[in-house]
């Protein structure tokens, strides 16, 4: 139960969370700084050697990057490879939450990242920034005919909302008396303006546009852009020949009209109708069919890789939470008082931080783990810890007498531990332990910090690429749903099994 | 006393032989004391709930540690089997020595053998029986010795079924604890004990758990395993039940043996103020 209720919390959390997780990164990437070059080799070396450019983005920002089932596409896509041709290699594009890219970049999990990454003081002191590819600035959506909102000035006491570490959110921070709403991605952003909750969003024009033509035609965009900000292509510290390479390229890609060409395809005429106009166009349902049928079978990966990361937490952490629970109920301190402490910090840590902590600090210590596993580490250690209670009150739940009349058979504490009192326990925390499972599954949502593109994450690009986070959100839930069915009727099945006989 | 609708029996004899194979040194046969309690001390806190017990308990009998509630008696009794551990005084069972804690510091090990070797000759039959409910009848009985004795599973199963009938449970041994009386239980829990083949049985209350007219059908079980040449030592504060089951009595209170000597010593002559006095509270129960 009270497992239960965490979970929803951090569900609930989850939004106010990445807001602490953004400035736990931004402490990580600070500590990334103290070390030494990552790399011994120079980046542009290796990148030729391997023949890839690694390419961070988050794909939730249509129309400069969006992703369909690993299949990326936007202007800033078009520019990477654009750019990688330009160095004779080819683009890999690795998805990332935006508050997680920074740290990964500093990590050497890619070599660059280009995703809509405004140029900023903040940034370039800890990051090397290419010439900038790309001029934005930040407009204001409303719900149509609000009066009184028309420019930054009229934002004062009103609740705006903004995607989570964008310059947006930067920007009005910095504006007194406006409250800031921080989304994960703008198009929930935007569905909360459309359902009334707060009276203001605040994005760069090109996604704003995009997704209001998309998919919101009672909003609309007012005034100009009122920010004047540049993209550039963000390189970890040091990497300087990287940069020089990079801007040569751009500027190839510049003189050959490659850049016009990619600027007309997305920001061209076309594109760039207002939004008055845009709404005149078929009006989208809320819950769109048509978009399930286009994409139910991308979620099969994101579910594929949640279901993974699931169960091999729950059968690593199973039995690691059994062992901590006998160490703790057993009488010599010398095993309690550690396993005690395990499960206080394990518990009492968000476990995004765990995550965060096994991804991006361990590998200081040299201890490189892959994101998969960092993931399957950090759901087992956390999951450890609950189990391990369950077990202990499962135990505990014995009556005193099972113990005492094992061991005056004459049978050890180790014996009566196996044959008497776990098969007890066990048939009594299936229910517990199921709980715990389905927690672990829909926890495993937050492994997306560290560009992993489970379930959650797949539904929050799809929700972004097409602009109907009423239509991905509930075909998540769905997807959910049927992963924990298979779980529930395990746990069922057990327990008919392991059925106690009461009366005859 | 001969009960012929139990099936079989140990010679006595071959039952000393057993006993005293083991000891290392010989001993004097001629009066047999398989358990001798001397001046043991047990305090909780402040509060002493054995206070220098002193009494000795002769081989293949059946002996009633009998008191008011709260007198130290079940306490005693676990000490026998180390489920409790006592802080001064003696404990002999057979050949195996046990000496107050604060006495004798014992290392891990020490304690752990001589806690084998102590209920490897003591078995115990508990106030509410504490069967393992996750098991059959049968297995309750049989997994002690499987686990415990290496047996095979066919072997220890054959052993269990045999006390199993003994205590008239052979029909029962494929049910589970809950879906039998109380009364079967406690033979189960009988069984469960004899199938590790102690020489000394020892039984918690034994009437307090059932209906009152359930309580002769465990006098004559108790009396019923005579034949097997076991050192039954039986904690009661019911008089009447003690007086029909026992060979030897010892009254205890405040924590000490205060008299001991057969039934007619004690029920009809006892010699001391607080037997008298609790003899004279008997008598006075309508109820007796």
């Amino acid at each position: 139960m009270i497992r239960k209720t965490k979970s929803v919390r951090i569900q609930r959390m989850k939004l106010l969370m990445s807001q602490r997780a953004r400035q736990i990164a931004s402490l990580l990437l600070l500590l990334l700084l103290f070390q030494s070059p990552v790399f011994a080799q120079s980046a542009l070396e290796r990148v030729r050697k391997s023949g890839e450019l690694r390419i961070g983005t988050d794909a939730t920002y249509p129309p400069l990057e969006s992703a369909e089932g690993g299949k990326f596409s936007g202007f800033d896509i078009d520019v990477g490879n654009a750019l990688a041709r330009e160095l004779g290699v080819r683009a890999t594009f690795i998805n990332s939450g935006f508050d997680g890219i920074f740290p990964a970049l500093q990590n050497g999990s890619f070599d660059v990242v280009i995703s809509s990454v405004t140029i900023t003081p903040e940034r370039s002191a800890s990051m090397l920034f290419s010439d900038p590819y790309y001029a934005s600035g930040q407009l204001i959506a409303i719900r149509k005919g609000t009066p009184g909102i028309a420019k930054p000035e009229d934002l004062p006491g009103k609740r705006v909302g903004v995607q989570i570490s964008t310059t947006a959110q930067i920007d009005l921070e910095k504006r007194k008396n406006v409250t800031v709403a921080v989304y994960n991605t703008i198009d929930l952003a935007l569905l909360d303006l459309k359902n009334g909750r707060i009276d203001a969003v605040v994005c760069d024009a090109p996604v704003l546009r995009y997704m209001i033509r998309q998919s919101f035609p009672d909003l609309s965009t007012v005034g100009a852009r009122f920010t004047d900000e540049k993209f550039g292509i963000v390189i970890a510290q040091g990497n300087d020949d990287l940069r020089r390479a990079l801007n040569s390229a751009l500027w190839h890609i510049t003189e050959s009209g490659e850049y016009d060409r990619l600027n007309m395809k997305w920001f061209g005429e076309a594109s760039e109708r207002s939004a008055d106009e845009a709404a005149s166009q078929t009006k989208r349902k809320a819950f769109d069919v048509g978009i399930v049928r286009r994409t139910w079978s991308l979620f099969l990966t994101g579910v594929w890789l949640t279901a993974r990361l699931a169960l091999l937490s729950l059968a690593l952490g199973l039995p690691i939470g059994l062992l901590f629970a006998l160490a703790r109920v057993q009488s010599s301190k010398t095993l309690a008082a550690p396993a005690a402490l395990y499960v206080e910090v394990m518990r009492g840590t968000p476990l995004l931080v765990q995550i965060l902590f096994i991804y991006f600090v361990l590998p200081l210590f040299g201890l490189n783990i892959p994101a998969f596993w960092s993931g399957v580490i950090a759901l087992t250690l956390n999951s450890a810890a609950y189990i391990s209670e369950i077990f202990r009150a499962g135990i505990l739940s014995i009556e005193a007498g099972q113990m005492e009349a094992a061991r005056a058979l004459g049978m050890s504490y180790p014996q009566a531990m196996r044959h008497i009192i776990l098969p007890q326990t066990f048939r009594r925390v299936v229910p517990p332990l199921t709980n715990e499972a389905i927690a672990l599954l829909k926890d495993s949502s937050l492994v997306s910090i560290i560009g992993l593109t489970e379930l959650a994450r797949t539904g929050q690009e799809l929700a972004s690429r097409y602009a109907a986070p009423l239509t991905i959100w509930p075909v998540v839930a769905i997807f959910y749903l049927l992963l924990t069915f298979p779980l529930t009727r395990v746990a069922e099945y057990l327990e008919r099994r392991w059925k106690p006989v009461t009366r005859a | 006393m001969n009960t012929p609708e139990y099936g079989f029996s140990l010679p006595k004899a071959a039952f000393h032989a057993k006993l005293h194979s083991r000891k290392k040194q010989p001993v004097e046969i001629a009066e047999p004391r398989v358990i001798e309690v001397t001046n043991i001390v047990k305090r909780y806190g402040k509060n002493s709930v054995l206070n220098r017990a002193t009494f000795q308990i002769e081989d293949a009998q059946l002996t009633t540690i009998l008191g008011p509630s709260g007198c130290g008696k079940s306490t005693m009794l676990r000490c026998l089997n180390r489920l409790e551990r006592f802080d001064r005084g003696q404990l002999r069972i057979g050949d195996v020595e046990v000496v107050g804690t604060e006495e004798k510091a014992l290392t891990a090990a020490q304690e752990k053998d001589l806690t084998a070797r102590l209920r490897a000759s003591v078995g115990i039959v508990f106030q509410n029986f504490n069967l393992f409910p996750h098991l059959t009848v049968l297995d309750n009985c049989a997994r002690g010795p499987q686990i415990i004795k290496n047996q095979n599973r066919k072997a220890a199963e054959d052993l269990a079924r045999r006390y199993l009938e003994k205590v008239g449970l052979g029909e029962k041994v494929d049910f589970y604890p809950a879906q039998l009386s109380g009364g079967q239980q406690q033979r189960v829990a009988i069984a469960r004990a004899l199938a590790m083949e102690p020489e000394i049985v020892l039984f918690d209350e034994p009437t307090s758990a059932l209906d009152p007219q359930l309580i002769q059908g465990v006098a004559k079980m108790l009396r019923g395993l005579d034949d097997l040449g076991k050192t039954l030592v039986v904690v009661s504060h019911d008089m009447a039940f003690a007086r029909r089951i026992s060979d030897q009595v010892i009254y205890f209170e405040g924590g000490r043996a205060v008299e001991a000597g057969t039934v007619e010593e004690v029920f009809a002559n006892p010699k001391m103020p607080e037997t008298q006095a609790f003899m004279e509270s008997f008598r006075d129960d309508p109820q007796n």
